[in-house]
């Protein structure tokens, strides 16, 4: 299992545009990935559904927990980092 | 239902009855004004197709949406098409595929149902989000709802009559079109959260004579697709969950008003004229044109009371234009025939009318309302006599003036009358020139001023609702005191009396309009008084043409003048009691108490 704590840089924060490119880069890995506000941590979202990554409501700055569990978690969680800190390409 | 127990206790709710009858049957629950998403109760053997159809749904949305993401990226770039690949994401996420199939099964839905139901619940989570720009995004799982629920309904639409058959439909509201649609001979009945005497849906119900409840709070939410419900549109009763006893109590009831159904088209026809042959005149009071059905249905004499003031609640631009009034008032012509029909001028309320500085009125019963309101904005008032004038070329129509209390009013109003009438002339425009004008008898001062007033007027027509309020200073809708609301009170019958003297004195119609008119007890009164032309809801007209063919008009005559004396409410109602058997009619018997 991997865990790693990252923070949402991107001016527009978790909207629709950068929800789906997570959750279909999630989507494309076998491991089960579950992201969770920092500072509300027992309210976890699957990174698969679009549901429930924007109703993480993660606007800049907003602190993300992520975990990956599964053959491919390293992968994953080097994906989804470098998308985060890319700022889903975006600006 | 099948594979359900719940046992839940009778329960009661009360309404606004706007269609007489006992209805008994399923309910089906239309939980959108445009019926389109209907919430049906399925058995269980049914719950897996429908979890296909609605994967078959969210199959052909994905589709749909990636042509559309193609389409966008060709002509404006990838980078437009973002919101449209979320939508796409959303249609493939399990989390809500999973909840709308789990609520399938819990709740027996179809799948437009669950679909609306769990998206609802997602976009009110939505709601709470903070930043606005998430909070947005509600928007886009409405379109992804709204997207699937149109394929569901498109291929596989279920029509609301096909539903609907035998069963009771539940709103909260309706509109007039998906009303309008019913087959009147599968709806068993009509309930509705919101609405009153004069909804749509009360007024189509009572056109096709089917019985009705509206303004039963909540109705949506207590009641499920499937249920027993009975519904009593004459009590204003909806009856959930109904305990054996009772279900028997309204099968019968229902059986005895089929019954009585029968008798009242054989007896259509027949005059309503006393055992000692005195003819009365049985009437119609109608709010709109719509109502015309039940008019002809019940046979009645004419329009005594066709409100005016109605027009407003169906008038596009929120007044009602002069061809306009004029289309509604030609057709009334038209309908009516020889027995003609007596339309009252606006009895409305200054609010109505959006009057620049209009201050809000503390009581607005007895504020700038009706002829008050006519006479002190006259543009209105003229163009309404303009349409009722031009009407009246085609057909017998009489002008009725609300709420008069000063024969002032009248002589006004007339001079107004008179000179549309000449305007009219000079224009060269077809119209009645001599229209019978008439005043409406509704507070006490006009009662006083009778013999004044019949000097003026053509005929008067007797608002007893009013009337009473005003004479016994009663607030019907006061549930403190509207028990004091009483039309066998001694002053009530003694100033009809004193209407029905001067008009008979002065040679002058009188037409009683009020809801006495439509209470056999009170009507035996009435005919008794010396009025013989009754005007009453159209349902009502079969009971009364019935009474009246079976009682003598000098033993109603006896009975009125006795009690007219009496000193208390509760004597003229037990003298009234004690003798009705006397008057030789069971009818009336079971008809008390009044």
């Amino acid at each position: 299992m991997q865990q790693r704590t990252v923070t949402i840089i991107n001016r527009l924060g978790l909207h629709a545009r950068a929800a789906a490119k997570l959750v279909k880069l999630a989507a494309r890995h076998k491991s089960r990935i579950t992201l969770a506000r920092a500072d509300a941590p027992q309210k976890s979202a699957d990174a698969k559904s679009i549901f429930s990554v924007l109703l993480l409501a993660a606007t800049q700055n907003t602190s993300i927990e992520i975990t990956v569990e599964g053959s491919d978690e390293e992968l994953a969680m080097e994906a989804l980092c470098r998308l985060i800190a890319d700022k889903f390409g975006e600006e | 239902m099948r594979g359900l127990i719940r046992k839940l206790p009778e329960e009661r709710l009360e309404g606004i009855g706007v269609c007489p009858g006992v209805a008994i049957g399923n309910a089906f629950l239309v939980d959108d004004p445009r019926g389109r998403v209907v919430r049906v109760f399925l058995p269980k053997e049914q719950l897996e197709t429908e979890i296909f159809r609605f994967r078959e749904a969210a199959r052909a949305a994905q589709v749909q949406v990636k042509k559309d993401i193609e389409r966008v990226r060709a002509a404006l770039g990838s980078d437009h098409a973002y919101i449209l690949e979320a939508h796409l994401l959303m249609l493939q996420d399990r989390t809500l595929g999973r909840q709308i199939e789990n609520f399938i099964r819990v709740n027996h839905a179809n799948a437009e149902w669950a679909v609306r139901d769990v998206t609802q619940h997602l976009l009110e989570v939505y709601g709470q989000i903070e930043d606005e720009y998430l909070r947005e995004r509600g928007s886009d799982i409405e379109d992804v709802a709204h997207r699937i629920i149109k394929i569901l309904s498109g291929k596989e639409q279920r029509s609301l009559n096909e539903m609907a058959d035998n069963s009771i439909i539940v709103a909260g509201d309706l509109l007039p079109s998906v009303t309008a649609d019913l087959n009147p001979r599968k709806v068993l009945g009509f309930v509705t959260g919101i609405g009153g005497w004069t909804s749509h849906t009360a007024i189509i119900a009572r056109s096709v004579n089917i019985p009705a409840v509206v303004g039963v709070r909540d109705i949506t939410e207590r009641v499920r697709s499937g249920e027993t419900v009975i519904i009593d549109g004459a009590a204003g009763t909806v009856i959930l969950n109904p305990s054996p006893e009772t279900l028997i109590f309204y099968t019968e009831e229902r059986q005895r008003q089929r019954q009585q159904a029968l008798y009242d088209i054989e007896e259509r026809e027949l005059p309503a004229i006393t055992l000692d042959n005195h003819e009365a005149r049985l009437r119609a009071n109608i709010e709109l044109i719509e109502e015309i059905d039940s008019y002809q249905r019940f046979n009645a004499a004419g329009v005594g009371l066709y409100r005016s003031e109605f027009l407003y609640s169906q008038a596009e631009t929120g007044q009602p234009t002069e061809e306009e009034q004029y289309e509604a008032y030609k057709f009334l012509a038209g309908m009516v025939g020889d027995e003609g029909a007596v339309i009252r001028t606006f009895d409305l309320g200054g609010d109505k009318l959006h009057l620049d500085g209009f201050k809000t009125e503390r009581n607005p019963a007895i504020g700038l309302r009706a002829i008050r309101l006519s006479l002190s904005v006259e543009p209105v008032f003229r163009t309404q006599v303009r349409a009722i004038l031009r009407a009246a070329a085609h057909g017998d129509l009489k002008i009725l003036l609300p709420f008069v209390t000063n024969v002032d009013e009248v002589r006004q109003a007339k001079k107004i009358i008179a000179d549309v009438e000449r305007e009219l002339s000079d224009e060269h425009i077809l119209h009645e020139q001599r229209i019978e004008i008439g005043v409406m008898i509704e507070v006490p001062a006009a009662v006083m001023m009778a013999e004044a007033l019949a000097r003026e007027a053509d005929f008067f027509s007797l608002g007893t609702n009013d009337l009473i309020q005003s004479l016994l200073a009663v607030d019907r809708g006061n549930e403190n005191v509207s028990a004091l609301f009483d039309p066998m009170h001694p002053a009530v019958l003694r100033a009809v009396k004193m209407v029905a003297e001067a008009a008979d004195k002065m040679q002058i119609p009188v037409n009683v309009c009020g809801e006495m008119a439509s209470n056999p007890a009170q009507v035996i009164l009435l005919l008794g008084l010396g009025l013989r032309d009754l005007s009453m809801t159209p349902s009502a007209i079969p009971a009364i043409r019935r009474l009246v063919r079976s009682v003598k008009l000098t033993d109603a005559q006896a009975l009125a003048s006795h009690v007219l004396w009496m000193d208390t409410p509760a004597e003229v109602r037990h003298y009234v009691q004690a003798h009705l058997m006397d008057l030789g009619s069971e009818l009336l018997a079971a008809a008390y108490p009044g």
